[in-house]
């Protein structure tokens, strides 16, 4: 049973609200994400598929579609570069390969122990401010730096340390 | 829809002016196939005629006067005084353009693509690119030659994302087996997990591909397509009649592929059809004559085979009468074979005990029919039919049974065996005293012929065959027969021949289909030279005409 009662009931309230079921689509991804350890299973998008009544290669679609969605698991700090046109002209590359100095990892990898995980992803919708990069659904971080990578690493850590009170 | 001119009809015509000439088009139909049509050629990957339009790939852009930016061909409906340039400097460089982009990471392993010779990057690249690459930067790597179903292969750094095949699995096999997943520049084609591209259609996506991205599994790496001889034919799985053109080399057939006719299979061909020509060139096709003696059977000559035949159908007759001989045919000959088959049973015979096995299998509502023979209606039209008082095939079992039926010529027996079933088929044989099988492929009986005779498939004949909506269509020899086979045309007229003690008429399929058509009411009007590349129904002429 990849989804609960729980959270099927919560997709199903959504109906209602819009003239198709597939409409909730959206917002089913987005249920399951946060309840289902920040990503979307295989099983979970055929789950999705039978309640709002479309074939499951669509969800697949847009689970691949929007960065926003995972369809393998990402870490508990999911950094997100973007690698547009402004943010690459302005040292987003050079921001990537730092991160995969940091941390070991690369674009679509995790690190060990699931703390860390880092993607390049499409336009953020910051230009002005590029290169940024995005912190699982926090504020943009804006015109970052080369510098700034490890003390943001550094900050995660503390902050997740804090978190699970080490 | 908008109405030009006042007309009221559904599809008003309107007039439209492309590079300075004016044709006329369809009020509403997509620019790039008007133009297309009229035998003007712009540059397209994503459009395809029976697809709805995606507008992709931006490489039918033409200038549009009145209009500032270029437009896409085959997203700008027809209107009255369209005016048309796909010659600008400005159109150039939009090709230009968009082909540079498409070749930024396409992976030019050209010499080792099956669609090399028949791509349309290439074509393009030569007529419209620019002659050398400007970027440096590492090529995307993708998936190379991966199964995406059990009878396609995908290579994924040669998509070219124009969504063709998508669109192919949405709408026409309907199995929406295929996507684009991700977003941007690291988009691609796939399939869901456990869903692989399996569908008894999913090889027209090989077609559909323009470039070499999707393969047909059964040609990969199989030949250059500049070597193949290509012949216009008919498909022999099913009566649909789907046109399609045989690719040889060097006397044996490389592929299948569709040929368009809107009247009967637009661009499509099924799975099944297109992957069934492996029993022309088979190591058990059956390629000699045997007669039965004291010893069992013995390989001898053609001719000496069909004088045993004649022989053997000579004595029973006088022995017993016409109705001690029975034909059961399958319905894989031309119209102008079964003419003659049928001549030499009514006329020089006399037998009426003459009946079509016709297997049935899985059909649909789309190109696959049931009845899995190409010119059943043709055969009986001409006449392979039990005369009057006449047995047909239920019949002419239990007269063997009978034992009032003693001689039984089977052409095509392993046809006959899928209908009549092994068990029967082989207590039939039992029963004969002459079992004459005339066949391409072995069937169980092959082993109890008293005289086997050597058959010719489709793939080796000119003539006709008759769709299960009474098209008639033509073939055409793609291949010739293994030495020492006649066509089965030519042994109807052989055995005629002997039979009768007149000197043998050659077989001429193009004079027999000119005498079908003074006989055969239905085909009445239809001549051989008449028919086209695409075929005729007659009822359609018979309209036409009155």
């Amino acid at each position: 049973m990849p989804l609960s009662h729980e959270l099927e009931n919560r997709i199903r309230a959504e109906f209602p609200k819009y003239p198709e079921k597939r409409a909730v689509l959206l917002t089913a991804l987005h249920f399951v994400q946060e309840e289902q350890g920040g990503w979307v299973a295989p099983d979970c998008i055929l789950a999705i598929a039978g309640l709002l009544e479309i074939d499951p290669i669509d969800v697949k679609e847009v689970v691949s579609f929007y960065h926003m969605f995972h369809d393998h698991a990402v870490g508990q700090s999911h950094l997100q570069v973007c690698t547009n046109l402004s943010c690459s002209m302005r040292g987003a590359r050079g921001l990537v390969r730092g991160l995969e100095e940091i941390l070991g990892v690369r674009p679509g990898e995790m690190t060990p122990g699931g703390e860390f995980s880092v993607e390049e992803v499409q336009c953020l919708g910051s230009c002005g401010s590029a290169p940024v990069v995005q912190v699982n659904n926090e504020p943009f971080l804006e015109n970052v730096a080369l510098a700034d990578l490890k003390s943001l690493v550094a900050g995660l850590q503390t902050r997740r340390r804090a978190a699970v009170g080490e | 829809m908008t109405e030009a001119n006042g007309s009221t009809a559904k599809n008003p015509k309107v007039r439209v002016v492309i590079d300075g000439r004016e044709i006329e088009a369809t009020a509403g139909a997509p620019l790039l196939e008007a133009a297309l049509d009229n035998g003007i050629e712009i540059p397209h990957y994503c459009y395809h005629p029976k697809l709805s339009i995606d507008g992709s790939c931006r490489m039918c852009q033409v200038q549009i006067q009145g209009q500032k930016k270029l437009a896409i061909a085959c997203n700008t409906p027809c209107t009255e005084g369209l005016v048309v340039d796909t010659r600008s400097d400005e159109v150039a460089d939009a090709r230009r353009g968009v082909m540079e982009l498409l070749l930024v990471n396409h992976p030019l392993d050209c010499p080792i693509c099956d669609q090399a010779g028949e791509c349309y990057l290439q074509d393009y690249s030569f007529e419209h690119g620019s002659h050398h690459a400007r970027t440096t930067a590492p090529r995307r790597k993708g998936l190379k030659r991966v199964p995406i179903g059990p009878r396609v292969v995908f290579d994924q750094e040669r998509c070219i994302l124009c969504r063709r095949c998508v669109r192919f699995t949405n709408e026409i096999s309907e199995t929406n087996e295929l996507r684009v997943f991700g977003i941007g520049d690291t988009s691609y084609i796939g399939t869901l997990e456990g869903r692989p591209l399996d569908n008894p259609y999913s090889v027209n996506v090989a077609d559909v591909c323009p470039v070499g991205a999707l393969l047909s599994s059964d040609f990969h790496h199989k030949r250059r397509v500049w070597f193949l001889e290509e012949t216009e034919s008919v498909c022999p799985g099913c009566s649909n009649g789907c046109n399609i053109k045989i690719g040889a080399f060097r006397e044996e057939i490389q592929r299948l592929v569709p040929r368009r006719n809107d009247a009967v299979n637009e661009t499509w061909m099924c799975d099944a059809g297109r992957l069934g020509y492996g029993f022309v060139g088979a190591a058990d096709r059956i390629r000699e004559a045997r007669v039965c003696d004291d010893q069992g059977q013995q390989v001898v000559a053609l001719d000496a085979a069909i004088t045993a035949a004649a022989a053997a159908l000579r004595r029973v007759r006088e022995e017993h009468g016409a109705g001690a001989i029975g034909i059961v045919a399958s319905g894989h000959l031309t119209n102008e074979e079964y003419f003659r088959l049928a001549g030499l049973a009514r006329e020089t015979l006399t037998t009426v005990s003459v009946d079509l096995a016709v297997p049935l299998g899985e059909g649909d509502d789309f190109l696959i029919r049931a009845d899995k023979a190409a010119n059943a209606r043709g055969a009986r039209e001409m006449g392979l039919v039990p005369g009057e008082a006449g047995r047909d095939l239920a019949g002419i079992l239990n007269a063997v049974e009978a034992g009032e039926i003693r001689l039984l010529w089977i052409i095509g027996s392993k046809d006959f065996e899928a209908v009549v079933g092994t068990e029967r088929a082989l207590a039939i044989a039992g029963r004969l005293e002459t079992l004459i099988l005339q066949d391409v492929q072995p069937s169980g009986l092959s082993d109890k012929a008293t005289i086997q005779l050597p058959g010719a498939t489709w793939a080796e004949k000119a003539g006709t065959f008759t769709n299960y909506v009474g098209r008639v269509q033509r073939i055409r020899p793609a291949v010739h027969s293994p030495e020492g086979v006649l066509l089965d045309g030519e042994i109807f007229a052989a055995l005629t021949g002997a039979l009768s003690g007149r000197a043998a008429v050659p077989f001429v399929p193009s004079s027999v289909f000119d005498e079908i058509a003074a006989a055969v009411g239905a085909y009445a009007g239809l001549a051989h030279q008449s028919l086209g590349g695409a075929g005729t129904n007659p009822a359609d002429v018979t309209e036409g005409v009155g």
